[in-house]
């Protein structure tokens, strides 16, 4: 047991950490964050994707201990207030419009992974896009629902761009 | 929670997070043979869930500076340390430049998650015959730098992979690098491969051809036996004869009957045989088109 801190979702979060712990587990089970789903244990299905020090990690992959003294953000923490209390960002309310989750189990792991590539690349393309998700399985199979709501927060930022580029030029 | 079984769960034991290598030899030599290196760690954890492995000490090397190094120099070539992932080999141009086939086998490797925390050393030391960058590391002639007790050595990868989950190291001893020399400005060389979304490949080639008066050859295949495996015959053909459809068709057809394919759940040797014929063709075309 080794007493370690971890900043979850910006809340510095004190726990004592046995060393054959995964992040998973501790994310999961200790500190309550639920929209870490537990399923296939071995990183296959990536429903347990976590954001740690800015990289997408399995959280099924990695030691709690990895992440100690480090900064973990699930999609509670992608928030516009960024505390999890408040607004959905733009990928959150494109899900909701194109019915982009079924069962809702995957939701977490696809909305904080698309997220994380339009932040990183607000124009992805098709091949793109289908490679950043490539860890990830949906087993209702909202792929296409997903396709269009990342493809609808794409256009819609190009429009807001574009809106701007005109704006600044009058 | 872990639904009552071993498999969610990880065996006990205690982690070391050393912050030089001085320390990790240390480490290796008190505890080593009772002791499992991580780096990524992607696959130990896996293997550790299953407890085909049960170490007591758990040797994380990801602090070590040194290690965290990918070293292009013009003339001697590359060295990449051991705690170098996947995702920072697919991104180094000289990697692209000089050494296609480890930059199309490390860029297709199971998905960015994966490869984002994955070594490239650590995927040499897994051994395990479905990874993609041992076939493409032979190709090229790779080697890898060992550190222990008793000094460091270089070893040719051919011979450090011995077998599925067996390699030439010592409980003490520990991979530092990974090093390939200059690439001769004339070399050809790709990766292919058949998988299904990002599962482990089916089969899969790395071809690398040095262009010249002597043609030098390496087919290297992988996912198809339990090591990755060379057709020294097909590359024969390939060194021989004359670039044309035909030459190529050839040596695909003695690939798929040289290489020694197994039967397991993901495909039958004649599947197989089948994609090795089809990847080879893929590969030197892909290799004599450039």
């Amino acid at each position: 047991m080794r007493e370690s801190e971890v900043k979850v979702n910006g809340q510095i979060r004190m726990r004592e950490m046995k060393d054959n712990e995964l992040l998973l587990d501790l994310l999961r089970d200790r500190l309550e964050v639920k929209s870490v789903k537990a399923a296939c244990w071995r990183g296959e299905c990536g429903l347990c994707t976590v954001l740690l020090n800015g990289e997408l990690v399995k959280s099924c992959l990695v030691l709690a201990v990895e992440a100690s003294g480090g900064e973990v953000v699930t999609v509670e923490g992608i928030g516009e207030d960024g505390s999890g209390g408040g607004g959905l960002t733009a990928i959150q309310r494109a899900f909701m419009e194109h019915g982009a989750s079924q069962c809702g189990f995957c939701t977490p792991a696809f909305v904080l992974t698309t997220h994380e590539l339009l932040r990183r690349n607000p124009s992805p393309t098709e091949s793109e896009l289908t490679e950043a998700v490539s860890g990830l399985i949906c087993r209702c199979g909202t792929y296409n629902q997903i396709r269009e709501a990342v493809a609808a927060v794409k256009a819609h930022d190009k429009r807001s761009v574009s809106k701007k580029l005109v704006e600044s030029t009058r | 929670m872990s639904f009552g079984s071993p498999y969610f769960t990880l065996p006990e034991f205690t982690y070391h997070h050393p912050n030089n290598l001085e320390e990790a030899m240390r480490l290796l030599k008190t505890h080593g043979e009772e002791a499992k290196v991580m780096g990524g760690g992607v696959g130990l954890l896996a293997f550790m869930k299953e407890r085909l492995m049960s170490p007591a000490h758990v040797i994380d090397i990801k602090g070590i500076r040194e290690l965290k190094e990918l070293k292009y120099t013009s003339g001697i070539g590359l060295s990449i340390g051991a705690c170098v992932t996947l995702a920072e080999v697919a991104q180094s141009d000289a990697v692209k430049h000089h050494y296609t086939a480890l930059h199309e086998a490390v860029s297709g490797a199971a998905d960015p998650m994966i490869r984002g925390r994955a070594t490239l050393v650590g995927n040499l030391c897994e051994a395990i015959p479905w990874v993609d960058s041992p076939p493409a590391l032979i190709a090229l002639g790779g080697a890898v730098r060992v550190n222990g007790p008793r000094g460091g050595r270089e070893v040719d990868l051919g011979n450090f992979i011995r077998g599925p989950v067996d390699i030439d190291l010592q409980p003490d001893e520990l991979v530092t690098h990974l090093v390939l020399s200059e690439s001769p400005p004339s070399r050809r060389s790709t990766f292919q491969k058949f998988s299904v979304g990002s599962e482990f490949s089916v089969a899969s080639v790395a071809a690398s051809v040095v262009l010249g008066r002597r043609r030098e050859v390496r087919l290297v295949y992988g996912g198809v036996s339990s090591t990755p495996l060379r057709s020294l015959e097909a590359e024969k053909v390939v060194a021989e004869g004359e670039v044309s459809e035909a030459m190529i068709q050839k040596a695909a057809h003695v690939a798929s009957r040289s290489v020694q394919c197994v039967s397991d759940v993901l495909a039958s040797a004649d599947y197989r045989r089948h994609l090795v014929q089809v990847l080879t063709t893929k590969a030197l075309k892909r290799v004599f088109e450039r």
